[in-house]
């Protein structure tokens, strides 16, 4: 797996090196000092995991995942920030205390190398498909979602909501952009407002104005814009 | 429901039972001579008589402060209140016995009036004793109720002084370093100790030396230099007429603290913290520059942190009234200046 680490402290990131020697599964690919030093390490060297401190001058560590598209696996590294860590639901987030212990570590590594054999071969696509994972921040909330989760993308104002589980937070991207980056095999452009997860879709009934109206698993009702209702049944039945 | 409402529902419960009862009984006793009816009155007024009376003894025994007597003196004085009480009220009955004409003169006797007297001071003693055991249950759960807030001030205090993000991080540096220079990751074993030490045992309410202070807070420029390494540029210069001072323990650190937290350590540059002092007048003046940026979001940070700018203010006050003096300001652009003045003491 290539790691990329991110911690503004030399000391830090030298010590987290070598408590991964240990480890031959992980790469390291680099280095970075800040988060927009992280950011274009990240587009650049697209790595499967990211060893993240939350405290930086500059931006924190949640300032970054809030601009990548996808996010790669993460580990929090932190000394000491409860209130960050408890914004997460419990079981969506790995985090290590520094100084760092060498069980825990292996731990976190063990817990993820299961993940990512279940998840398989990933896509040659560079689009966000749903083997993919996207942080999403609402308030004082956070999330790692996986795509293949999330039902409806709903665009609103500047704002997307995110549609999963019982949770629909706000993400400030626009539905045109998202639209694009998304893998149009699982996503499907219902109107201007909707983006479909075609894999939660349980029943397709004809609407008005040779319309559809796409109900999804869960109860959501979306209906499909006449311009698009063509291309939505020839790809249903594929 | 408050305790008055709760001390009046007794007193006026318990006197209507008291009456009641020597209604019955001199129903029982007196039943078979047809005349119970006019004893009534009388019974109902001793009893107004006893609560009027317990609670004057109530009012005395508060203002005088008894519940704070040793119990031997109280109860001396609970004995005697109780026989003041208890033969006053049978005198006042026997006046109302008179207005009414239920006078005899057999109720002057000295066999009458210790038989009437006992009974009533017995009854005005043990109204004392359900009246002084409730009020030290009471006491004692204020006392364990305010220990329990002394405590937990004490421990939030405490938790704020040894500022676990700093502690850890600079462990975390320390075990990098033993690799990479096993002499420096001593030192600064020695440094971290001594912090800590000092944040434990450190008396807040008292003065520390200003050498004892200023050495602390040089070690713990040192380990913060170790973690941001050339982030960080320091400097310290004390004027020698410093050390005659006594300054507040852990002020200085914990205002050092916060030009790192809130300054240096958002910048991804870094930026400088120095610290100079002088004399003027008899008077020591602290000075700590640090690069940033006051601004009012982090001015609410640091009054957050509870050993903050408000509370450095008020400790300032309590221990030299208003002889001392502090302000933190932008000097410049992207200088943050703190600054205490302090008389000698």
């Amino acid at each position: 797996m290539k790691a990329l680490i991110i911690d503004d402290e030399r000391l830090a990131r030298k010590e987290l090196i070598n408590l991964l020697e240990e480890h031959n599964s992980i790469e390291i690919i680099g280095e970075a000092v800040n988060v927009d030093e992280a950011y274009d390490m990240i587009n650049r060297l697209s790595p499967d995991l990211l060893f993240l401190d939350i405290q930086m001058p500059g931006k924190t560590g949640f300032q970054l995942l809030e601009m990548l598209d996808s996010t790669p696996n993460v580990i929090f590294t932190t000394a000491y920030d409860e209130y960050a860590i408890k914004a997460f639901d419990v079981n969506a987030l790995d985090y290590l205390l520094k100084p760092i212990q060498p069980e825990r570590l292996a731990d976190s590594l063990g817990k993820l190398s299961n993940i990512e054999d279940k998840k398989g071969e990933p896509d040659s696509l560079s689009k966000l498909g749903l083997q993919d994972q996207v942080f999403v921040k609402d308030g004082d909330k956070c999330w790692f979602v996986s795509l293949s989760n999330v039902r409806l993308f709903e665009s609103d104002g500047n704002y997307i909501k995110v549609y999963f589980d019982n949770f629909k937070p706000m993400i400030h991207k626009s539905l045109n952009a998202l639209d694009e980056k998304l893998d149009h095999r699982s996503f499907f452009r219902a109107s201007r407002k909707h983006i479909v997860n075609l894999n939660w879709v349980e029943g397709i009934e004809p609407w008005f104005n040779g319309g559809l109206m796409v109900k999804l698993k869960g109860g959501d009702k979306v209906e499909v814009s006449r311009r698009q209702a063509a291309k939505f049944k020839e790809k249903m039945s594929l | 429901m408050n305790k008055n409402k709760f001390y009046w529902s007794l007193q006026i419960l318990g006197w209507s039972f008291y009456a009641i009862i020597n209604i019955i009984v001199a129903n029982i006793v007196l039943g078979n001579q047809g005349t119970v009816a006019i004893w009534y009155f009388p019974l109902i007024t001793e009893a107004v008589f006893f609560l009027l009376a317990t609670h004057f003894f109530r009012f005395i025994s508060k203002r005088l402060k008894w519940i704070y007597l040793s119990i031997g003196l109280l109860s001396i004085r609970v004995v005697l209140s109780s026989i003041i009480i208890g033969s006053s009220i049978y005198l006042l009955r026997i006046g109302v016995s008179f207005v009414l004409d239920l006078y005899g003169s057999e109720s002057l006797s000295l066999a009458n009036i210790l038989g009437n007297t006992f009974p009533n001071t017995l009854v005005v003693f043990i109204w004392s004793l359900f009246y002084f055991i409730f009020q030290y249950f009471d006491r004692y759960n204020k006392s364990l109720k305010h220990e329990a807030e002394l405590h937990q001030m004490e421990l939030n205090n405490l938790k704020s002084q040894l500022n676990p993000h700093f502690i850890f991080n600079s462990l975390n540096s320390i075990r990098a370093l033993v690799d990479e220079n096993p002499i420096k990751s001593k030192t600064a074993i020695t440094q971290l100790s001594n912090i800590l030490r000092n944040s434990l045992t450190t008396d807040q309410n008292k003065v520390a030396r200003f050498e004892d202070e200023i050495k602390i807070v040089k070690d713990y420029l040192s380990l913060e230099t170790i973690r941001y390494e050339e982030r960080l540029q320091t400097e310290v210069v004390i004027h020698p007429k410093s050390y005659d001072y006594y300054i507040p323990p852990l002020m200085l650190q914990t205002l050092v603290e916060n030009g790192i937290k809130h300054g240096i350590s958002k910048l991804k540059g870094g930026g400088s913290l120095s610290i100079h002092t002088t004399i003027d007048n008899d008077q020591l003046k602290i000075q700590i520059r640090n690069t940033g940026k006051l601004t009012s979001q982090n001015i609410d940070g640091i009054n957050v942190r509870g050993l903050g700018i408000s509370n450095t203010k008020k400790r300032l006050k309590l221990i030299f009234n208003n002889k001392a003096h502090f302000r933190i300001i932008n000097e410049t652009p992207n200088t943050v200046l703190t600054e205490i003045i302090l008389p000698k003491v």
